[in-house]
């Protein structure tokens, strides 16, 4: 029964975010904490919604590996490491920075920061696409940024994970699993391609339970679900067929995720307040990690400035990263900040051309008053 | 020159700049759906446009300089690897002159270069049709040939 109203209520929110075209994410998580035990208290998560959380991650994730291709990254590494490398290091150490000042210990800062380095590939991509900026350079080294934080991702899950009484040996697990993810991705696809090409019920089952065979690792292994599933999708990446298959089942159960992610939180004031700050300096973070990339590859400040404006929305990682290893305090930080740059990201992609031009006259006027 | 880059999560991208400075892209969007920007040399800003797969078909149609008319009509393919190599794809409807004969009985390969690559008959389509196969009054032929095979089929087969 919550299920359905649930869903309900984000089909209602995705109809009307897409008609003004603002970004979905923030909306669901938005009417999920209205929604849920910190706001009117009419939902309340049970295990029903934190399975479909968990799928909704999970499928968030393995649809990221199947979109990368390790051949075709392979071709363009250079221009990725180079597009994504400032953005890291900036971003990240900034927000660690604070958030240690902040008075988190180095295992919680270096949790929120992984969360809020990484923008929304979702929707980072939506507004290239939607506010037609796809010939522009700065649109393909956008691109690369996100391509870059996908693969920081798979380290980050790692990093993260508490549960590792055994660093050597987990380390060694999960080097095995990559190591066997790269050298099946060849054949993986030639083996098992031909059943997502049946006319049966078999390619949709199959795939949902590919996806979500990452919980079972856990499980078994102990080697962290979400990397898992991002390494299955990355060995099956070649199946071109399998991502049409999953795209409806993540959909789904992520836009879920979001909601009952939502009702799970109680924010608190102190939490709200830091989120104030950390959006303050992540929106900071970016524009600044921006206009260094673009100078750098573009020749730039403008051209930076484009694409610092453009990686500012924080969105469904970030969620991921604190729903799968957050306790405390950094819960409500982390969601407020997401809800925040996720809006304003939207509203400066959106605007990009208007704030260059008042930029580029104010860097007139500075020069002329020099 | 056509460069061309894939787009994770987001598509593949051509561009094109012409030999006076204006700039094409197209984006095949992952949804299907195809954007194409023209940007003048002088024009900071491009204007785009977003297109389905059919409007695409109809507009390359037209870029390749063939006046489309519903009875006769056709595409010209380029390849992007071979630069010399262009095929030419017409369609005709069947008329009653060549209702219940067969292609191997009018020898239409042999007598003008020309082959048909597939037949569609009442929505259904035969690609690379048996020689036996019965001409229907209505069917739509594929075929394919250079300028002067095409100018023969039409002349000694279909009598135009």
């Amino acid at each position: 029964m919550d299920i359905a109203i649930a869903g309900l209520v984000c089909v209602v929110l995705a109809a009307i975010s897409k008609k003004f075209s603002l970004p979905s994410v923030p909306a669901y998580i938005l009417a999920g904490l209205i929604f849920g035990s910190g706001g009117l208290g009419l939902f309340t998560a049970d295990k029903v919604s934190d399975t479909i959380a968990e799928a909704g991650v999970i499928m968030l994730l393995f649809y990221i590996g199947l979109n990368l291709n390790p051949r075709e990254i392979s071709e363009k590494k250079g221009m990725i490491f180079h597009s994504g490398l400032y953005d890291f290091l900036i971003n990240f150490s900034l927000i660690y920075i604070i958030s240690v000042l902040a008075g988190f210990d180095h295992t919680r800062a270096f949790l929120v920061a992984s969360a809020l380095y990484i923008s929304s590939s979702a929707i980072v991509l939506q507004s290239l696409i939607e506010n037609r900026k796809l010939i522009y350079r700065e649109s393909e080294i956008v691109i690369w940024i996100m391509v870059f934080e996908d693969i920081v991702i798979a380290l980050l899950i790692v990093l993260n994970n508490p549960e590792t009484s055994d660093l050597i040996f987990f380390m060694l697990k999960v080097l095995i699993l990559t190591a066997l993810t790269y050298l099946l991705s060849g054949y993986m696809p030639k083996l098992i391609g031909g059943l997502f090409q049946r006319e049966d019920e078999v390619p949709a089952l199959f795939a949902f339970t590919v996806a979500l065979l990452g919980v079972a690792f856990e499980e078994f292994f102990q080697i962290p679900a979400g990397y898992t599933a991002i390494m299955l999708g990355l060995m099956l990446s070649g199946i071109k067929r399998l991502k049409e298959i999953i795209l409806p089942f993540k959909d789904v159960f992520l836009v879920l995720f979001f909601f009952f992610f939502g009702i799970s939180v109680n924010l608190s004031t102190n939490g709200l307040v830091l989120g104030l700050v950390l959006a303050a300096v992540a929106i900071a973070g970016k524009i600044i990690s921006g206009l260094i990339t673009g100078r750098h590859l573009l020749k730039s400040w403008l051209s930076g400035l484009e694409i610092g404006l453009d990686t500012v929305a924080r969105g469904e990682f970030s969620i991921f990263l604190i729903f799968a290893f957050g306790s405390g305090s950094e819960v409500s930080a982390v969601t407020a900040a997401v809800v925040i740059t996720s809006i304003i990201g939207a509203f400066l992609s959106k605007n990009s051309e208007k704030i260059k031009i008042s930029a580029s006259k104010m860097a007139e006027r500075f020069s002329s008053t020099q | 020159m056509v460069r061309f880059i894939g787009l994770e999560g987001v598509g593949t991208k051509y561009e094109l700049e012409t030999k006076s400075g204006d700039k094409i892209a197209v984006i095949f969007l992952l949804n299907k759906r195809i954007q194409v920007y023209i940007q003048e040399k002088s024009c900071e800003k491009p204007c785009s446009i977003e297109i389905t797969e059919m409007e695409a078909k109809r507009l390359s149609s037209i870029l390749g300089g063939v006046p489309i008319e519903k009875e006769r009509e056709s595409v010209e393919i380029d390849f992007m690897g071979v630069p010399d190599l262009t095929l030419a794809m017409h369609t005709y409807t069947v008329s009653k002159k060549l209702h219940g004969k067969t292609i191997e009985e009018l020898a239409i390969r042999k007598r003008t270069g020309a082959n048909i690559v597939a037949v569609s008959r009442s929505g259904k389509t035969i690609i690379s049709p048996p020689p036996h196969l019965i001409f229907e009054e209505g069917d739509v032929i594929v075929v394919i040939g250079d300028k002067e095979q095409i100018e023969k089929f039409e002349k000694e087969i279909l009598g135009i």
